[in-house]
């Protein structure tokens, strides 16, 4: 039978590699908040096996299955029979967009992409009291999560970076439209080009990401490739404060929440935690660290399309903050940040910062 | 009583970001009317700060979420911040199911009650903000 769809023709051996093994439900986010098997893994590999055959059709009726997986690449990680399921459930989003079945959030926030610089649609950007697009060394870039939703944690990044006597600048940004290939639309070439205008007009040679997720999509999609063949370097905050010393220390058990984009996707798991050991030497680890860290729930565009759901993974994860004891749990991700403290009962004792926001308290502490 | 669709029972206080407040005696309390529950959707996440926490009216105490829609909270007078409704932290979707009975938000220990004058509280000044709202907000 002839291929009818993108990931058949791309995918169609991977999809048929799966054993059905079960690893990917043990470890799938969705399917612990939500104990459907047909949304794990597993359920999504048989659902396509059966659209291969022809036996079912790609419809609107497989979008709660199809949309619902945060891509945060657990089941990848865990699968003994090495099939790639982020990027096959990217290539089906495609493929559904392509014949018009698509969830309505999906759908939104492509259009509000079309039409507007960010994910959220707000007009006015907030201001972080700094002056744009100046020469500098490098350009510090929040992304939308940090600059619509979680100003504070920003503000204390960029007065960190200040003590720290960065020399950077902010530019007038737009959504790096990474998030668009998740949910499968095209990244928006328009907005690329602006950010990459903007980057290349400050004469910086470095741009710092607040966003594990900008920071992914400049280094690696080929609508950012001009800052690559400029030798422009992007940098996650956590790869770039790795070698600064910071003179401050806490006595507070932390721990920390390793980020999908910055874990299981970019590999980044240590510099985060040489920078932690610097200021909380009582550090413990959670039971899923690394590239067993268990997602918060917020990527692939979950959070807007099922916030419930959402909401629910990120409290399984903070009962493991509770079970260790920690009195800070630390991530660097806005996005995570963002659906933890959403989801963190009054009940629970223990706080959530990003690393950098945590260091410039401590910092402001002493002074 | 019901302006231009929306109920919005007239013994309550509003003010102009749409949350009213409700006299009951030394302790106001507070919630969202209906025309922003309508008009937010399914409401996700409501902030609920701690007791104690000192309000300025017109200033930003709390913030609320529905999917893609980040709401402010605004202090509607000055005081302090008496209680949360803690349901809502598990299901804050009772604001949409009631938003004037099980869906309240938050209690409030006035500086001066007399500050409930500067909200709007007549048939004829809602009628004329509703309008208004439902103009720029409510796409047919």
């Amino acid at each position: 039978m002839e291929a009818r769809y993108g990931f058949e023709k791309k995918f169609r051996d991977q999809v048929l590699r799966c054993s059905s093994c079960g690893f990917c439900r043990a470890v799938c986010p969705v399917f612990g908040a939500t104990l459907r098997p047909s949304y794990n893994a597993r359920g999504k590999m048989l659902v396509l096996k059966e659209v291969m055959d022809g036996t079912i059709e790609l419809n609107d009726e497989l979008i709660e299955t199809l949309f619902q997986c945060t891509i945060c690449a657990s089941c990848e990680k865990n699968c003994p029979s090495g099939v790639n399921v982020p990027e096959i459930i990217r290539q089906v989003r495609k493929d559904m967009v392509h014949i018009g079945s698509c969830h309505p959030a999906f759908r939104g926030m492509n259009e509000v992409l079309q039409k507007h610089t960010n994910i959220y649609a707000e007009e006015e950007p907030e201001d972080f009291e700094r002056e744009r697009n100046k020469k500098a060394e490098c350009v510090y870039f929040i992304g939308c999560v940090g600059s619509y939703r979680e100003d504070e944690a920003t503000l204390s990044i960029l007065a960190l970076l200040d003590r720290l006597k960065v020399d950077y600048t902010l530019i007038d940004e737009v959504c790096c439209s990474g998030v668009l290939e998740d949910m499968g639309y095209p990244i928006n070439k328009g907005l690329a080009q602006r950010n990459i205008d903007l980057i290349l007009a400050t004469g910086a040679q470095t741009v710092i990401t607040g966003c594990p997720y900008c920071s992914r999509t400049f280094n690696n999609k080929s609508q950012y490739a001009e800052l690559k063949a400029k030798r422009i370097r992007v940098l996650h905050i956590t790869q770039f404060l790795k070698d600064f010393e910071f003179g401050v220390k806490t006595d507070k058990l932390v721990t920390y929440h390793d980020p999908c984009d910055l874990g299981r996707h970019c590999e980044i798991y240590e510099e985060p935690r040489e920078i932690i050991r610097k200021i909380a030497p009582n550090f413990v680890e959670m039971p899923h660290s690394r590239v067993d860290a268990l997602c918060c729930g917020a990527g692939g565009g979950v959070r807007g399309a099922y916030p419930k759901n959402s909401i629910a993974m990120a409290r399984r994860r903070l009962e493991e903050v509770e079970e260790v004891g920690a009195e800070v749990m630390l991530t660097e991700c806005n996005s995570c940040l963002h659906n933890f403290s959403n989801a963190k009962l009054r009940k629970q004792n223990f706080k959530i910062y990003n690393i950098t926001q945590f260091i410039n308290e401590l910092m402001e502490e002493v002074e | 009583m019901e302006i231009h669709g929306y109920n919005m029972p007239d013994e309550l206080y509003y003010e102009e970001n749409h949350f009213w407040v409700r006299d009951e005696g030394d302790i106001l309390v507070m919630g969202m009317d209906d025309f922003a529950q309508i008009l937010a959707g399914e409401i996700v996440y409501v902030q609920l700060p701690d007791e104690g926490k000192i309000l300025k009216a017109g200033k930003k105490f709390a913030k609320l979420e529905s999917g893609k829609w980040l709401g402010k909270v605004y202090a509607p007078v000055s005081g302090e911040l008496f209680g949360v409704n803690e349901e809502l932290e598990t299901n804050p979707a009772l604001i949409n199911d009631d938003c004037y009975g099980k869906g309240w938000m938050y209690k409030i220990k006035p500086d001066d009650k007399g500050e409930l004058n500067n909200l709007m509280h007549s048939r004829e000044e809602l009628d004329k903000w509703l309008l208004a709202d439902i103009e720029k907000y409510v796409k047919e």
